[in-house]
């Protein structure tokens, strides 16, 4: 078993979360009112530290990128918010980081979401080289048509739409099935996670 | 009420002990399960094994502790793959609760290689053999910046040295100098690294990660944008593998800590429980609705 007070304290809590599975309790509502509050002070702390201490109170008090503070001017208008008379202000940072974000994601979203997603589902000869490829190109162009027709509701879903939208349910419901498999492998293996440490950083049952 | 409707109705709290156990006694009792590792992963691992040797592998410490089971396995298989083939490595987070997951990785592996180094040469050094970048913000500041000068990205790094001063650094200047990177993400990070450093820059993305993410990151393991992937705790355990055989091959006789291969036997056993829940209930809705018909 553990002698490192640290361990003790993360097994103590862990528990503590756990117990929710029996019922709601004083125990579960401290660990969760704990870590949201370690997990906000620790960000604001590094935020504090690592951006605006190196990149804006450290120049700005040596003289320096002084147009820092028109920008830091800005920043701080967010908290016009909290201001009813003059919280129209925080539209101006909005606009900024709006314009900023939008401006540099947009045309590489388009290019890297929309173009070469749509080029992949592109069936070429060389992809016949094996069988196996060229079976799952097809599978995929297929499905991918299906799907996009099981979305379309601007025309009544009779003649071909009716066929091709019903192959896109199953599609559809095949990409349910694997999201669902995978999200339980994952809550098992945060499951797992918490086990080995109990059972073994804890406990020292496991090694 | 008849057994199967009681059946339907039965308490939560028994399924979770139910769990529970099913997940613990294969901890503590261990079946011997070698990961059989899957494409997806085997063609991140021969990239990386195969790429240049003067292009470094950059690992973004994307994860956060809540989803640390899943995903800090891979980094420490990443990490020992570097290492035991020689590549020289940079790493980063773009989260900020990342950060002492990447410390941790990097010192853990760093300690275990540098255990059993006889020489300098096989010694694993900071700011020589690895560079830990640390985090800043924002995101497409740094990943569009890298693409420049990572220097002017991090000025300093993790540990408080000028990045200019590390001899790491004369060959390691933007994205011209990097392999690969791979992000271990619980997040959309993964597809923010393919929009900005893949689709800009061409450099090729690695993608650790959550089993709950893996679907959505299919397509672009098809499209190539993603070069390779692991996915959740199995991913980690496929990779963990690979790198073990790697190890034989290279003659290097210490045993590995597998922690995602570990909890092979555990998943197996509560997926077999969980698939065995989901016959039963639908087994018992369908009975139901027969005796209602």
């Amino acid at each position: 078993m553990s002698a490192d007070p640290w361990t003790w304290i993360a097994a103590i809590l862990t528990l503590a979360i756990f117990s929710f599975l029996y019922k709601e309790n004083p125990f579960y509502r401290f660990a969760e009112h704990l870590f949201v509050g370690v997990a906000n002070g620790y960000a604001i702390t590094f935020y504090w530290h690592r951006v605006l201490v190196p990149s804006l109170i450290n120049p700005v008090s040596h003289g320096q990128k002084l147009w820092l503070i028109a920008i830091a001017i800005i920043g701080a208008l967010y908290f016009t918010r909290f201001i009813p008379k003059v919280s129209w202000l925080v539209r101006i940072p909005i606009a900024v980081v709006l314009g900023y974000f939008s401006g540099a994601y947009i045309p590489r979203a388009i290019d890297a979401q929309i173009l070469q997603q749509l080029r992949a589902t592109i069936v070429t000869r060389s992809m016949f080289a094996n069988w196996q490829s060229g079976l799952w190109a097809v599978i995929i162009a297929l499905g991918v048509i299906a799907t996009i027709t099981y979305f379309f509701f601007s025309a009544k879903r009779k003649g071909i739409l009716k066929p091709v939208s019903r192959i896109g349910i199953i599609f559809i419901m095949v990409g349910f099935g694997a999201s669902f498999g995978y999200t339980v492998m994952a809550r098992i293996s945060l499951l797992i996670g918490r086990l080995q440490f109990l059972l073994g950083d804890w406990l020292g049952l496991i090694h | 009420m008849g057994f199967w409707n009681k059946l339907l109705k039965i308490d939560r709290r028994w399924i979770y002990t139910i769990i529970w156990l099913v997940v613990m006694i294969p901890l503590l009792f261990p079946f011997k399960i070698k990961p059989m590792a899957m494409p997806p992963v085997t063609r991140l691992f021969n990239y990386i094994d195969t790429m240049p040797e003067d292009k470094a592998l950059v690992i973004s410490v994307d994860y956060t502790p809540d989803i640390q089971p899943e995903l800090h396995p891979m980094c420490i298989a990443l990490l020992h793959h570097a290492f035991a083939t020689k590549r020289k490595v940079g790493l980063l987070t773009l989260q900020v609760m990342g950060l002492g997951l990447g410390e941790a990785a990097i010192r853990q592996v760093t300690e275990e290689f540098n255990a059993h180094a006889t020489t300098h040469e096989d010694s694993i050094i900071n700011g020589e053999d690895y560079v830990y970048w640390g985090w800043t913000t924002p995101i497409i500041t740094i990943l569009l910046g890298m693409g420049e000068r990572i220097t002017n990205v991090y000025p300093v790094d993790y540990y408080g040295h000028r990045t200019e001063s590390l001899p790491i650094m004369k060959h390691l200047k933007n994205y011209d100098d990097i392999g690969i990177v791979v992000s271990i993400a619980g997040s959309s990070i993964p597809i923010s690294w393919v929009n900005f450093a893949n689709t800009q820059f061409g450099v090729p993305i690695g993608c650790g990660a959550t089993a709950v993410s893996a679907a959505d990151y299919y397509p672009y393991l098809n499209s190539g944008q993603f070069t390779g992937m692991m996915a959740g705790m199995k991913g980690a355990a496929e990779y963990e593998q690979l790198v073990a055989d790697k190890f034989d091959e290279l003659g290097i006789k210490w045993e590995l800590r597998r922690k995602g291969t570990e909890a092979m036997s555990s998943q197996t056993a509560a997926h077999i429980a969980i698939m065995i829940f989901i016959i039963i209930g639908n087994i018992a809705y369908f009975v139901i609705r027969r005796r209602k018909k």
